[in-house]
């Protein structure tokens, strides 16, 4: 049995290149066994990276008080995140200061979860858990410091734990749930929330085309193919809806990091 | 499971992209576009202010415009009332002028006639005198020679004659 599959294997592909959890975790090709080590996922970023500051950074280099259609684009992206994120969330006077974090924030994940239906690239830059952690530690810390500003410590922490308006009893139970969100959910569920949706889409997308490869291309026998033109469909239909979900997350992380630090601040009267 | 665990380059890594771009953003790409906005809203709001004061200014022109027009509407209509009143001021005096001309003209004419008209009844006695008395001197002869006798015969003659003109 085992032979005979063996053999089959030598003659043509038997059965899709299915994607695993391992494109995750690529070996790294150069300086392997440093903190330095450089794997697939990271080049993408890197390379990401620079593209996204060289694009955005002769954008504002040229920028002109006219725009012309790419700085109006770029200004539209700006003004977005001031806007519709921020400013709706914080309101202007205290949004003022995190106008800069949430940019960084949104921006720089919107290109790297594009990463992942970019030919070539083809696995989002945000796919390995230390990346939405790193940001997700960045927003933590932001709401730390905010409360700590903003009421001292005692009183964010009396305000966070013991929420008013609630009996007494009540809050044996609320007040370890309410320190395990401040520490552990918020910047958790950020980290999962991203990191999730990266790998489901990357899997998912990469299923279908490797399944229309195979029952277009690879196998022999040419009845499979009409299976093949679905999987195809399905393939561009993940591969608009990876789009979405790139722009979803990068908003939902951004909106979500401004909601936990705009937490920390006292109620408005 | 091995999904979940950070590596430690890849912290390295994450961390070293995430102070790159948020340089970038906090220390150049905001600044700099924050900068345009608020030159763009400036130039805007001078723009805006411009178009007021140019408008402003418009508005002033068109009233004193609009003044002095009414002013030389005025001056117009004095001016034409003046000419009209010199016109008819030089037409009246003409007039007059003619006027007197014609009454000296027409009374030199009379004063010449009534000259003419003397003279040449002066000059008619004298010659009809002459006439009549050479005349009545070859009728009448010596008889006449005296002076007082002819010129009393030709008062009598120039009455009679005048007598008959006026019948």
């Amino acid at each position: 049995m085992i032979d005979a599959v063996h053999s089959l294997t030598l003659a043509g592909a038997t059965q899709p290149e299915y994607p695993s959890v391992d494109d995750f975790l690529p070996d790294p090709f150069v300086f392997a066994n440093t903190p330095f080590a450089i794997n697939r996922i990271i080049l993408v970023r890197i390379i990401a990276t620079i593209i996204m500051l060289l694009v955005l950074g002769i954008t504002a280099k040229k920028a002109k008080l006219i725009p012309g259609r790419w700085q109006g684009a770029v200004e539209w992206l700006i003004e977005f995140v001031r806007d519709s994120i921020v400013y709706q969330v914080m309101g202007e006077e205290r949004g003022r200061r995190y106008v800069p974090m949430i940019t960084t924030v949104f921006c720089t994940l919107l290109v790297f979860n594009l990463c992942g239906i970019i030919p070539g690239m083809n696995i989002a830059a945000s796919a390995t858990i230390t990346l939405p952690l790193v940001f997700a530690m960045w927003c933590f810390f932001q709401y730390w410091i905010a409360g700590i500003r903003e009421k001292g410590l005692g009183h964010f922490l009396r305000d966070e734990l013991f929420p008013k308006g609630v009996p007494w009893p009540i809050y044996i139970l609320l007040s370890p749930i309410q320190l395990l969100e401040l520490l552990i959910i918020r910047p958790f569920s950020l980290t999962i929330r991203l990191f999730a949706n990266m790998v489901s889409g990357h899997l998912i997308l990469a299923l279908c085309l490797s399944a229309t490869q195979f029952f277009l291309i690879d196998v022999e026998n040419k009845l499979l193919a009409p299976y093949g033109v679905v999987t195809f469909a399905a393939g561009m239909f993940m591969f608009l809806f990876e789009a979405l979900v790139a722009c979803l997350q990068a908003y939902i992380f951004a909106i979500l990091t401004t909601a936990y630090i705009n937490m920390s601040y006292p109620e408005a009267d | 499971m091995e999904l979940f665990l950070p590596k430690s380059y890849d912290i390295v890594w994450s961390l070293i992209i995430l102070v790159i771009v948020a340089a970038f953003f906090y220390k150049f790409f905001l600044p700099k576009f924050q900068a345009i906005f608020d030159e763009r809203a400036a130039k805007i709001e001078g723009g805006i202010a411009k178009a007021e004061q140019a408008q402003k200014d418009a508005n002033e022109a068109k009233e004193k415009y609009e003044a002095q027009l009414s002013n030389a509407r005025v001056e117009a209509a004095k001016i034409r009332d003046d000419a009209r009143a010199e016109a008819s001021h030089i037409i009246a005096d003409a007039r007059s002028r003619a006027e007197t001309e014609a009454a000296q003209v027409t009374a030199n004419a009379q004063r010449s006639i009534e000259s003419q008209q003397q003279q040449a009844l002066v000059s008619l006695k004298g010659e009809v005198g002459v006439i009549a008395t050479a005349l009545a001197g070859k009728i009448l002869g010596a008889k006449l020679q005296d002076g007082d006798v002819q010129s009393s015969m030709i008062d009598s003659l120039i009455n009679d004659l005048d007598k008959d003109k006026a019948e």
